[in-house]
């Protein structure tokens, strides 16, 4: 009786929440697809390759037209409570949407080269962004460990797909056990939380607990679930499994787990941290400030060193994600903001990069960075796409990625996170010479310095299936990173809207203001 | 109106970069001359339409752009940006007439060419911090790129370390921008120079300090001088005229507007030791020239002795002695371009720039005598003759400082003696005596002295020519000049003046007579 009353406190509308099972109409979407693949696969194979691509599409392109739909809704909780279909959510899971349909488009004639399935391949890739997807807007424990474990699981699987690969087996192992590590230990902050409420498991319940609650218990549970994020984002010093799954795994799926899930990880990080543990937001802005510090130091600094593109790519978006980090530890509309527009910029702008070295590799079978010698000569296209995107990682104008920076850096500066600030200007200097190394391989060596792989370079055919839809991707990624940053203003606004139309930061944002005015 | 002098160069890249077909290498140079004809062209035409009494930031244009982030597209043009926007397109053009013959890829060249020119121009008509950071940086890769792929033979190493030096600068800037803006609240980027007075002195001279050691790398000043030399050595004539006579001056436009401009305050706290920085600078320039046997490396290490006075101009900050660094500005563009277009045509013609090889150049017969009698006219234009720009310039600055700190103007006149040193080294060397092409000393070929130079074609000095009538005519007729910027040079030094008068802190003075 007790607790059925104390639950009523927290949850006083729990009789009058309706299930409001619109909310997860672009999910469904996703999930028809997904049904829709496996059984097509069923069959065989010149079926599955067939019809598969166009399901995918067709199922996710409607996701995101749900999505847009759901933009600015009145908002109500939905499945009791586990589900809130915010602005935020909104935002990234459009960006995990997003990062699904543009990895599917480039992945079609690699995995095929590589001769698996390609139902199944797309089958859990969908599956991977479905648990993505929710974990973006799930606000109830349970339902954020189930969505995380659906995404975790398919990663495992999808960074292991290359069967005959040694590497591709060695990466989905070292995922497996780090990730299912760190999945315990964020069950067993769940597990403290829970204890904490006296039963219940919705956020709101964990805030009003956490705010009452005096126990130590409490900072442990925040380590647990702290880790879990830094785990997700990859942040140093829980970075260690990003450079070898990275290598390991094939590069289609490297580049949606390097935005997708990483997206999914940072929308979790702001439902926790900033929507739970805002009582103890001195604690994991302390913590996170060391995190993001440490993931830019290292991440750029380690790069440099790097002979593998992927490898290179994979360092470097530890790098990336301590910038954003420096969104997250401000806590301001601007730094909310900021943090959503450089995800939606890094969206863009990575998977570009990817595109452009899987057209490489599937070219040459070749991943390492001398290998990009002199490749102006031959391939104009690649150099001049993956150019592009690596200057804008880079942050150099006018591309899209200078103007996400600029506003991380802006909002941090705003924010007196003048250390943050100081060291990404630094790490960014670094990073420009990482990514300049490569386009120098590219641009500036001369056709007889070229390396073998360039030397015999096959003369490029669009005609092969996949490739297409491949060059598509590519062109329509390298297109928005160098024009998107000149007319950026909508995303601008975009971002900004999206923090407005969240009231968990709203909240976060009204009760941080008394401090920075005092 | 001003836009057009950013449309045209970027419109020009892009339309050489999506030219159909393959063309030759002369179509695409013709192109480049109509581009940068027509950008130098509508620089007059707005030179035309500039009221040179108004001091104020003339034929405005504003364009919100990203407004979150404060930055506007905001363009603007006064006495101080109006010239060195003339400095730009003239350069650019006669750097893209002295480009003969490159070995490869000449429509990347052509276009990046272009956009550097675009950059520049942006840079100094930018009225809002962040749009001028944008292309500050923006410039950035066009060069590194230059360098690194038309350069000599050590030119990977040139072109990292001039990427990596400018990229600090950037960053210093941006911190220091980004600084200003968030510690006043005036998140909107503009030129207000009131809005450091809002700030407490420790942090002025904070982001003061920040800007002066960012522009100070791109000036270069000593000790941030270190990747120039080596990007002068390594790049092509073209690009050494135009990071010499036009990118450089980014710095010192920086140090005018930015540090000068935006914190009056502390500058005047600061001015004292900038004065003695600048004579070290001026000092160290002339006595690393002197120790050169490149005759590139000379000429480089002479633009750091240089711009060093115009450090020590606005650290006086009266009017006249602004008025001499804008003219040291303009002057340093056109006579540092000219010695290093007539550098490259000895080093084409004789295939090395050593001077210990190099000997009676000026041979009228065999030798180079018309490239010979315009590297003396450059020589002495450098060396502060009068009747040339150089000597304007540095009479104006001298004239303007010395009240203000004595020791440090006669320091810099002792680095000015130097000059005449240093280039009558290089001009007693490679171009009196007897003509030789070998070295003295070598034993095997010692005594062939009858070394046969290939004329130099009037058409590859044309450009040098014109360069050398601009350093005579403004140092003959420098009132034209003067008459645009004096304006524009008092209004800025009269920021120190008022914030001194109003904190009772005594400035150093002076007239303008």
């Amino acid at each position: 009786m007790t607790l059925i009353g104390a639950y009523a406190v927290v949850a006083p509308t729990i009789t009058s929440l309706q299930l409001n099972a619109g909310a997860i109409a672009p999910e469904m979407a996703v999930l028809i697809a997904l049904l829709a693949c496996l059984v097509v696969d069923l069959a065989g194979e010149g079926v599955a390759s067939r019809w598969v691509p166009p399901i995918c599409y067709a199922g996710l392109l409607s996701a995101l037209v749900l999505l847009a739909l759901q933009w600015d809704a009145p908002l109500e909780p939905s499945f009791l409570g586990s589900f809130l279909a915010d602005n935020l959510a909104v935002a990234f899971r459009a960006v995990v949407a997003g990062s699904t349909l543009l990895s599917l488009l480039i992945s079609w004639r690699y995995v095929e080269s590589s001769g698996t399935p390609v139902g199944e391949y797309a089958a859990i890739l969908l599956a991977a962004t479905l648990g993505a997807m929710f974990l973006c807007g799930s606000t109830d424990l349970i339902s954020i460990f189930i969505s995380l474990e659906t995404l975790s699981v398919s990663s495992y699987l999808l960074s292991g797909y290359m069967k005959r690969d040694a590497r591709s087996a060695e990466a989905a192992l070292k995922y497996l056990l780090v990730g299912s590590a760190a999945a315990a230990v964020f069950l067993y902050g769940a597990s403290l939380l829970y204890g904490l409420t006296g039963g219940g498991t919705g956020l709101d319940a964990v805030a009003l607990a956490l705010k009452t609650s005096e126990t130590p218990v409490t900072a442990l549970a925040l380590v647990f679930v702290l880790a879990t994020v830094a785990f997700k984002i990859a942040a140093v010093p829980f970075h260690q499994w990003t450079p070898d799954v990275y290598e390991g795994s094939p590069t289609p799926v490297v580049a949606f787990l390097s935005v997708g899930s990483k997206a999914a990880g940072f929308a979790l990080a702001l439902r926790l941290l900033v929507g739970c543990f805002d009582s103890f937001e001195t604690q994991w802005k302390l913590l996170f400030t060391v995190l993001a510090i440490l993931s830019m130091t290292l991440g750029n600094v380690v790069a440099l060193a790097q002979t593998s593109m992927k490898r290179m790519l994979a360092y470097s978006s530890i790098g990336q994600a301590g910038f954003v980090m420096i969104g997250l530890v401000c806590g301001t509309e601007d730094g909310f903001s900021a943090m959503v527009l450089y995800m939606a910029a890094y969206l863009f702008m990575n998977l570009g990069a990817f595109a452009c070295i899987i057209l490489f590799s599937l070219r040459t079978g070749s991943d390492r960075i001398s290998d990009y010698a002199g490749l102006y000569q031959k391939d104009p296209l690649i150099t001049l796409g993956l150019s592009l995107c690596l200057l804008s990682l880079g942050g150099i104008p006018p591309m899209l990625g200078f103007f996400g920076k600029i506003y991380l850096f802006f909002a941090g500066w705003a924010d007196h996170q003048y250390l943050l600030v100081v060291v990404g200007l630094i790490t960014s200097v670094v990073s420009i010479y990482y990514y300049i190394s490569v386009i120098k391989m590219m641009v500036v060596k001369e056709p007889q310095e070229a390396s073998d792989a360039v030397k015999s370079y096959p003369d490029i055919t669009w005609s092969v299936a996949g490739m297409p839809s491949l060059r598509t991707a590519l062109v329509a990624c390298v297109l928005i990173t160098a024009v998107g940053g000149v007319l950026s203003n909508p995303l601008f606004n975009w971002a900004s809207a999206t923090v407005a139309g969240t009231p968990m930061l709203q909240r976060a944002i009204a009760s941080a203001l008394p401090v920075a005015l005092g | 109106m001003l836009s057009l002098l950013l449309l045209i160069p970027f419109g020009g890249a892009l339309l050489l970069a999506l030219w159909p077909g393959n063309p030759a290498q002369g179509r695409m140079r013709t192109i480049t001359l109509v581009v940068l004809g027509l950008q130098l062209a509508w620089s007059l035409v707005v030179l035309a339409r500039f009221d040179p009494g108004n001091s104020a930031m003339q034929l405005q244009e504003s364009l919100g752009w990203v407004g979150s982030l404060g930055l506007d597209y905001r363009l603007g043009i006064d006495g101080l940006s109006l010239p060195l926007v003339l400095i730009n397109g003239a350069l650019t053009l006669v750097s893209a007439i002295c480009t003969r013959d490159i070995d490869k890829r000449p429509r990347f060249y052509f276009a990046l060419l272009m956009v550097i020119s675009g950059a520049v121009n942006g840079a100094f008509l930018a009225e809002n911090l962040l749009l001028f950071f944008l292309f500050y940086e923006l410039e950035l890769i066009p060069l590194w790129a230059l360098i690194s792929i038309w350069g000599g033979t050590n030119r990977a190493y040139a072109a990292t370390k001039f990427l990596i030096f400018t990229a600090v600068s950037g960053m210093l800037i941006l911190g220091a921008f980004l600084g200003l803006a968030l510690f006043t609240g005036n998140a909107d980027f503009s030129l207000a120079p009131i809005t450091s007075e809002q700030l407490s002195m420790g942090s002025q001279l904070l982001l003061l300090g920040a800007l002066l050691i960012g522009f100070g790398i791109k000036i270069p000043l000593f000790p941030f001088h270190n990747w120039l030399p080596d990007a002068h050595t390594q790049a092509s004539t073209p690009v050494s005229v135009l990071l010499a006579g036009v990118l450089l001056k980014l710095g010192t436009y920086g140090l005018l507007r930015f540090c000068l401009g935006l914190f009056p305050e502390a500058w005047v706290q600061l001015a004292p030791a900038l004065a003695i920085w600048a004579a070290i600078s001026v000092l160290f320039g002339s006595l690393a020239a002197i120790a050169q046997k490149d005759m590139k490396r000379m000429v480089a290490y002479s633009s750091v002795g240089h711009m060093g006075y115009i450090l020590l101009a606005s650290a006086a900050a009266t009017p006249v002695a602004m008025l001499g660094a804008v003219f040291q500005m303009v002057s340093h563009g056109l006579i540092s371009a000219l010695l290093f277009l007539l550098v490259g045509i000895v080093y084409r013609k004789t295939g090395t720039r050593d001077l210990a090889v190099l000997h009676g150049l000026l041979n009228p017969e065999r030798g180079l005598p018309f490239t010979g009698s315009l590297m003396i006219l450059g020589v002495m234009a450098s060396a502060g003759m009068p009747g040339m720009a150089g000597f304007i310039s540095e009479f104006l600055v001298f004239r303007g400082s010395i009240s203000a700190f004595p020791l440090a103007t006669l320091l810099s006149m002792v680095g000015s003696g130097l000059t005449a040193v240093y280039f009558l080294l290089l001009v007693n060397r490679a171009f009196f005596g007897r003509l030789a092409v070998t070295a003295i000393t070598d034993p095997v070929v010692h005594g062939r002295l009858d070394v046969n130079l290939a004329a130099v074609a009037p058409r590859e000095t044309i450009p040098a020519m014109a360069l050398a009538i601009g350093v005579v005519v403004i140092g003959l007729l420098p009132a034209g000049l003067g008459r645009l910027s004096e304006t524009a040079a008092t209004a800025m030094v009269q920021l120190p003046a008022l914030t001194a008068a109003l904190h009772g802190v005594a400035l150093p003075s002076g007239g303008l007579g």
